[in-house]
């Protein structure tokens, strides 16, 4: 008796499983519920650091450090968006479906967080765009004067950050399963133990959180400061070493 | 008072609640410990004898993170569907079904969230300043009668605040955007904390006028209000909020 030949490539395979993924992204009412609401949110914030900006309490009249600092808020819609695209699996056992369709788990996961990524870069750089563009045309010639190259290097700094912690993100939700308590874990984390650590520890600043600000915050003044460039490598280490962790957990456990 | 029992059972069955627990009274106890033995390097440096005199309560104002989860998961655990193995019911329906009057499960509902996030403000209070004490020890600040009606505002302001996060719970009916909402406002510099250098009447938002019943020196602050004035207004909030919650609660489809 022979095996029959495989009917289909591994590049067909991997093609076919990043369009599933895109699919089932693209028609979560979730994804585009809270890619939305996040950019009203931050535009919303970024009128009000803007007035802030006018009358001289932010300390900087430089049109992206105070278009982008909303951004320090917004990115909480991007670990809900990534918790979401991971955790909506496991509500109602959608899990066991995909898992029927595209067995090889390491490409299922890899294919969604790939799938993720291609959602979030654009809508990333959408929203920080948005910012610093009303940032800039409200304090039009108040503005502190700015090289384009600084302007560039900031909106990228801040759009692969976003796509990088939507990927953590989607990676704690997988491996915690349940929306909420990844949220909670997350955004303690993002929100609360982050800055007080950072404040207190100095080896925090090799931390996923502190790494990526240095991608896109007014870059400090001290030596030791990690720079944006650095910065952008941690956090990709983390990412790519939270994704391989979970990889390993996701390819061995029960669903 | 069976609806209470009712609620009180549930509510310390979610494990949920034991994030909470953890979040409340792990994230200020570590936080207390690190500021206070930096405020340890500085008194052995400078002149200072004694710690600032918010030591111990600014951690706490960080801490009612705990208290916020409980509230939100709390009411949101109701309203989270279950899979289609276990027939994708709601636990809200079995709830209203066992108390048929909305407002009273409201009320027991409600009353559950207050003890238990009463109780975990003394736990983490207790936790708190025992950690401060024992990193300072000498150089901590006394604790007198002054901190009698400051504790109590601890407590009241993580009572306050797990039952605004359970009303907008109640009104939104999941718990993912109340709980980004309100811990992204826990941050160290919160949107309302911004808010202020715009609006002086921002001070008056629940969360800037709560700290005031026990924090004693706000940062930058634009107006000045009493720790009295700053609990009735965070009061205020929470009737308006609840009253609205209710009337919702009682006039909606489950």
């Amino acid at each position: 008796m022979t095996v029959p030949p495989a009917t289909r490539t591994r590049g067909r395979e991997a093609a076919q499983a990043l369009a599933a993924e895109l699919s089932k992204l693209a028609t979560l009412p979730a994804t585009f519920l809270t890619l939305g609401g996040t950019f009203v949110v931050n535009l919303i914030l970024a009128i009000a650091f803007t007035n802030a900006g006018l009358r001289d309490s932010t300390g900087t009249r430089s049109a992206p450090d105070i278009g982008l600092a909303s951004i320090g808020y917004g990115q909480a819609g991007f670990v809900i968006l990534g918790v979401m695209a991971a955790c909506s699996e496991y509500v109602g056992g959608q899990i066991r479906t995909t898992l029927t369709a595209m067995p090889r788990r390491a490409l299922q996961f890899t294919a969604k967080h790939v799938a993720l990524a291609i959602v979030v870069l654009p809508a990333a750089a959408i929203t920080a765009a948005s910012g610093v563009a009303l940032a800039a045309g409200v304090l039009g010639d108040t503005a502190a004067p700015v090289t384009s190259g600084r302007v560039a290097g900031a909106l990228g700094g801040v759009t692969a950050y976003l796509a990088l912690t939507t990927l953590i993100s989607a990676a704690v939700g997988a491996l915690v399963r349940r929306t909420l308590a990844a949220v909670v874990v997350l955004l303690g984390y993002l929100f609360i133990a982050g800055p007080l650590l950072r404040d207190h520890v100095p080896a925090a600043r090799y931390l996923p959180d502190s790494a990526g600000f240095a991608m896109w915050f007014p870059p400090a003044e001290d030596a030791g400061a990690v720079t944006p460039v650095h910065g952008g490598l941690l956090l990709m280490a983390w990412t790519v070493v939270l994704i391989a962790v979970v990889v390993l957990g996701y390819r061995r456990w029960d669903v | 008072m069976r609806a209470l029992a009712a609620e009180t059972s549930k509510l310390a069955s979610l494990p949920a609640v034991w994030i909470a627990t953890a979040a409340g009274v792990v994230v200020p106890g570590v936080i207390a410990a690190i500021t206070a033995s930096a405020a340890l390097g500085a008194i052995d440096r400078g002149p200072a004898a004694i710690a600032a005199i918010d030591t111990g309560y600014q951690e706490l104002a960080f801490g009612v993170v705990g208290a916020i989860i409980l509230g939100v998961v709390a009411v949101s655990s109701e309203y989270v569907t279950e899979s289609a193995d276990s027939g994708g019911g709601r636990q809200i329906t079995t709830s209203l079904t066992a108390v048929p009057s909305r407002l009273r499960f409201l009320l027991a509902k409600l009353s559950a969230i207050a003890i238990s996030s009463a109780m975990l403000a003394i736990t983490a209070a207790v936790t708190t300043m025992g950690v401060v004490r024992v990193v300072l020890g000498e150089h901590a600040p006394a604790l007198g009668a002054d901190d009698v009606p400051r504790l109590a505002g601890v407590a009241c302001y993580w009572v306050y605040s797990a039952l605004l996060a359970a009303g907008i719970t109640v009104l939104t009916r999941h718990g993912v955007v109340p709980l980004a909402v309100l811990i992204a406002n826990t941050s160290v510099v919160s949107v309302t904390y911004l808010l202020t250098k715009i609006t002086p009447l921002a001070n008056y938002l629940p969360d800037m006028a709560g700290v005031r019943m026990f924090i004693r020196k706000l940062a930058d602050s634009t107006a000045e209000i009493s720790p009295l004035t700053g609990g009735l207004v965070m009061t205020a909030w929470v009737t308006v909020l609840l009253v609205t919650a209710a009337i919702s609660f009682t006039r909606r489809d489950a």
